[in-house]
């Protein structure tokens, strides 16, 4: 097993290439080529550990902390992450309605207004202690509420029956 | 699914189809069109590609003039790349890699099919057999019911909402139809009952206006004995029709259960690559019971509860029409009210129900980890888990506390106001207009009213219970209706298999998309032993799946001694094959039974023998309860060694002519290995088997080596030839071979440690 090599602060330059591909060039003379960023934590870790892949998914590079990185490679490899992960944020739920044991949802979001259908209230809303709550829709795209108590009350009276 | 005349996932975005149609070349041919949800930069917005014979055209606004052509020919690769939540059609043309369409997941596949007819048609396929793999895959992947835009039960699955109720109502109409008659003797039984109660409120008024004011003894002996005896028939009548209801009940239930599982028995493995185990036990437990409750409910209480309604209805009007009237003033207002609490407690339940199971949840995690929970001191941790998902549950329980006791409370409140409009009015007339109506009326009046309410709320939630029983319906149905395995060659029986095998160039793919296998030709003679290798997800155990009938819809002709496989019984073909599994399953049943499965009429000695043959008789004998010891759910109580070897004795026991073997990879130790090796040695003598292989030494036993690699055969030989070829098989032997030497070195140093 190969010691793992960490990216911080000033120890690599990383710059964008073709669609999300992305070129690490570390002070020790090593480079990384065509590799694709990846979050360890999704869910719970947006911008700590940070994955470098190469094309055939081996991991080259792990960043520990996006904001310990210059703003210019912080700001490159974000752009990708943001481009990688499409998980919109729920602003405002608009309505909630339920038919034949599956949910309709029509919500806006932070990129723009949508609705979906879950298959399974109980498995694919999941609230979480610190006030979030993510959802999985029935194709298996995500979203997420990043405060419940920061929607706006009709919001809240829509959602909570499901919650 | 049709858009104009070609095949579309959804109505293109506005003015694109006219677009398209404008851009369209002489004689070009539309064929197909995805309408998406994301734009290029991400944000939920129209686009679409249009996919013509010649052309590929994606509709953005962020292409430049809203639109990017390509010709097919044009396509050096084209791909779907899987993103998080999103993904990306990429067309490479020029060297250079374009994104050209960008989507979520909801019409991923169908990007999929677009890709691979895209990179096809500019390989040089033939673009009209490329689209009938597009139509079969936008067939497949219909997950959206294209009438009313509701997501299916499966992919490909007719939806329940615009299915015909008639040929619904059909289909479960088989399972009343053996009950009808008890049910209509019930039906009339409760018709009686139904009448009789409707006559103490009536008796009621006798007494008061007339029985009791005129002091009429004899007239109060003879209502009161009437009302006893209404009653005594009442009861008795109701409590026998409950018990037939009951029978009549089970009886359904029981042979919807029957007919799930029996099919479920028949249904092809493809069937189980979609639908969870655990869905098909929850449809066979669950639903089954909606479904009966609401076939009871919709035949008896619905009718019941109609006559009721109009009974009390008919002799409200003739006892006095006004005061009906006045009686009836307060139904929309209950029935509105019961609907309001109704609406607001049920998600409330549900909330209580979902902490509830969260704390189940816990408790089956955690009781059985117990060792685990303790070993690395977790009892703190798992302690505090519990309270923190146990004080959900009771918050959300305190909070229901509060309606679900002011839920009746109102419901009764608005029913008991009712009854005061009418003590109120109706006494005024009593007292005022005495010959209007009479006292005893008023008070029968009264009890009548009560009653409505029944019957009031009966239908008001009848809408509920039907949507529920409908989901219901469609789960059961989506197993009964769904199409079992074919068996082509039915009576076409094999005494017995010589052995040789002929894959005759085979290709398939599971969902028709990706290929699994690519153009297998293989000829296994008689007595062959044949190892297959190859690493994961290449193709070995496809090969063999397929060789079992698993799977039916592949290319090419399978022929065993020369017959199609196909066109041989499929009981019988696989009554001749012996397969052990890599996992092998036990049952919840005796050893006995266990190694007996394969042929059940097997006495006491062939059990015995077989078990010897395959080194499990001196490790069961030495069992306290032998071959009665009762094995737990999947063989617990029995190790990863043993529970091969008894799977080996079941497959000794079939006496197979060909044996298919999945040699498995679980830890064991050397020992261990070496009985299961002579065990294998012993069963394969003689018998042509295909074995997957992964360790050295079983592969040394095969004579010939097949080696797979992404669906395709690419090496085929002895062990020598192959090491000679210095290809895939010697690499990999390369990678066994120190592998093992780690683990025997592992084990020696054990041994040692073992002996200090």
């Amino acid at each position: 097993m190969h010691e793992r090599t960490y990216i911080e602060y000033d120890n690599a330059r990383i710059t964008r290439k073709e669609g999300i591909l992305l070129d690490v060039e570390m002070y020790d003379g090593r480079v990384f080529k065509d590799v694709e960023a990846r979050r360890l934590f999704p869910l719970t870790g947006l911008k700590k550990y940070i994955t470098l892949l190469d094309s055939d998914g081996a991991e080259q590079a792990v960043i520990r902390d996006l904001d310990n990185l210059t703003p210019e490679c912080r700001d490159t490899v974000m752009d990708t992450l943001r481009e990688y992960y499409l998980v919109p944020k729920i602003t405002k739920i608009l309505s909630a309605e339920e038919k034949y044991g599956k949910l309709k949802l029509s919500v806006e979001t932070d990129n723009g207004p949508h609705s979906f259908e879950i298959k399974n209230v109980h498995a694919d809303i999941k609230m979480l202690y610190d006030g979030r709550v993510l959802i999985k829709d029935s194709s298996d795209n995500r979203y997420d509420i990043p405060r419940l108590a920061a929607l706006d009350k009709r919001s809240l009276r829509v959602i909570n029956p499901y919650l | 699914m049709q858009e104009g005349d070609i095949l579309a996932n959804a109505p293109l975005p506005e003015g694109v189809g006219e677009k398209a149609a404008k851009l369209l070349l002489e004689g070009e041919k539309p064929l197909f069109s995805i309408t998406g949800d994301l734009n290029l930069k991400g944000k939920y917005g129209n686009s679409a590609i249009y996919i013509t014979d010649r052309r590929l055209l994606a509709f953005d606004a962020y292409h430049e003039g809203g639109v990017f052509i390509i010709a097919l020919g044009d396509i050096e690769d084209a791909e779907v790349k899987r993103m998080y939540g999103n993904a990306v059609l990429k067309v490479k043309t020029g060297g250079r890699n374009l994104d050209v369409f960008r989507f979520t997941y909801s019409v991923a596949s169908l990007a999929d099919a677009a890709a691979m007819f895209a990179k096809n048609v500019a390989a040089g396929a033939d673009s009209a057999e490329e689209f009938e793999t597009v139509k079969a895959t936008f067939e497949k992947k219909k997950s959206v019911c294209p009438k009313c835009g509701r997501v299916l039960i499966r992919q490909g699955a007719e939806c329940i909402n615009c299915a015909s109720k008639g040929k619904l109502i059909k289909k479960l109409a088989k399972y009343v139809r053996p009950q009808l008659k008890v049910m209509i003797v019930c039906l009339i039984l409760s018709l009686v009952t139904t009448a009789m109660a409707l006559a103490p409120p009536y008796v009621t008024k006798m007494l008061v206006d007339d029985i009791i004011p005129n002091k009429n003894l004899d007239g109060l002996v003879t209502l009161v004995i009437s009302l006893l005896l209404i009653y005594v028939v009442q009861y008795t009548i109701g409590a026998v029709r409950g018990y037939y209801m009951r029978i009549t009940g089970d009886k359904i239930v029981a042979a919807l259960r029957n007919d799930i599982y029996e099919k479920a028995q028949y249904l092809p493995l493809s069937f189980y690559d979609k639908t969870s185990t655990g869905s098909v036990i929850s449809r066979v437990s669950g639903d089954t019971a909606t479904l009966q409750a609401f076939l009871l409910r919709i035949s008896q209480e619905a009718v019941i509860q109609f006559f009721m309604m109009i009974g009390i209805i008919v002799i409200m009007f003739v006892m006095n029409w006004k005061l009906t009237l006045l009686s009836l003033t307060p139904v929309p207002l209950v029935v509105m009210g019961a609907t309001f609490f109704g609406r607001r407690i049920s998600p409330i339940y549900r909330k209580i129900w979902r902490r509830w199971a969260a704390v189940s949840s816990i408790l089956s995690d955690t009781l059985p980890g117990v060792r685990v929970i303790k070993s690395f001191t977790g009892e703190d941790r798992a302690s505090e888990k519990f309270k923190n998902y146990n004080s959900d549950w009771l918050r959300e329980d305190t909070k229901a506390a509060l309606l679900s006791n002011m839920f009746p409370a109102a419901v009764t409140f608005f029913v008991t106001c009712g009854s005061l409009l009418i003590w109120g009015m109706g006494g005024r007339l009593v007292i005022k207009e005495p010959g209007s109506i009479s006292l005893g009326l008023l008070v029968s009046f009264i009890s009548y009213t009560g009653m409505f309410y029944t019957p009031i709320n009966f239908f008001a939630n009848l809408n509920d219970t039907y949507q529920h029983a409908l989901t219901s319906a469609e789960r059961v149905l989506d197993i009964i209706d769904a199409e079992p395995e074919q068996n082509f060659g039915a009576g076409n029986e094999i005494k017995r298999i010589k052995g040789r095998i002929e894959f005759r160039n085979v290709s398939f793919s599971f969902d028709r998309i990706k290929k699994a296998l690519t153009n297998i030709n293989l000829v296994i003679e008689p007595g062959d032993i044949v190892g297959i290798v190859g690493t994961t997800g290449s193709g070995k155990s496809t090969l063999v799946n397929l060789l079992m009938r698993f799977y039916d819809h592949y290319e090419g002709d399978i022929l065993v001694d020369g017959v199609n496989i196909k066109e041989i019984d499929l009981t019988s073909y696989r009554s001749k094959i012996g397969y052990v599994q890599q996992e092998p399953m036990m049952f919840k049943d005796t050893v006995f039974k266990n190694i007996a499965f394969s042929l059940p009429d097997a006495d006491v000695e062939q059990v015995i023998h077989a078990a010897d043959v395959a080194n499990a008789h001196s490790f069961i004998a030495r069992m306290p309860d032998a071959y009665d010891t009762l094995l737990g759910e999947r063989g617990v109580g029995l190790s990863g060694g043993e529970k091969q070897r008894l799977s080996i004795a079941r497959a000794v026991l079939k006496n197979p002519s060909l044996l298919i073997f999945d040699e498995a990879t679980a830890a064991v130790d050397s020992e261990t290995e070496h009985l299961i090796q002579q065990a294998i040695e012993r069963l394969i003598s003689g018998r042509t088997t295909l074995m997957i292989a992964h360790r050295l030494s079983t592969l040394r036993k095969a004579n010939k080596i097949v080696v797979v690699d992404k669906g395709e055969i690419i090496e085929f030989g002895s062990h020598d030839e192959l090491m000679e070829l210095r290809g895939k098989y010697f690499k990999l032997i390369e990678i066994q071979s120190l592998s093992e030497k780690i683990r025997e070195g592992r084990e020696a140093e054990n041994f040692e440690f073992t002996e200090v």
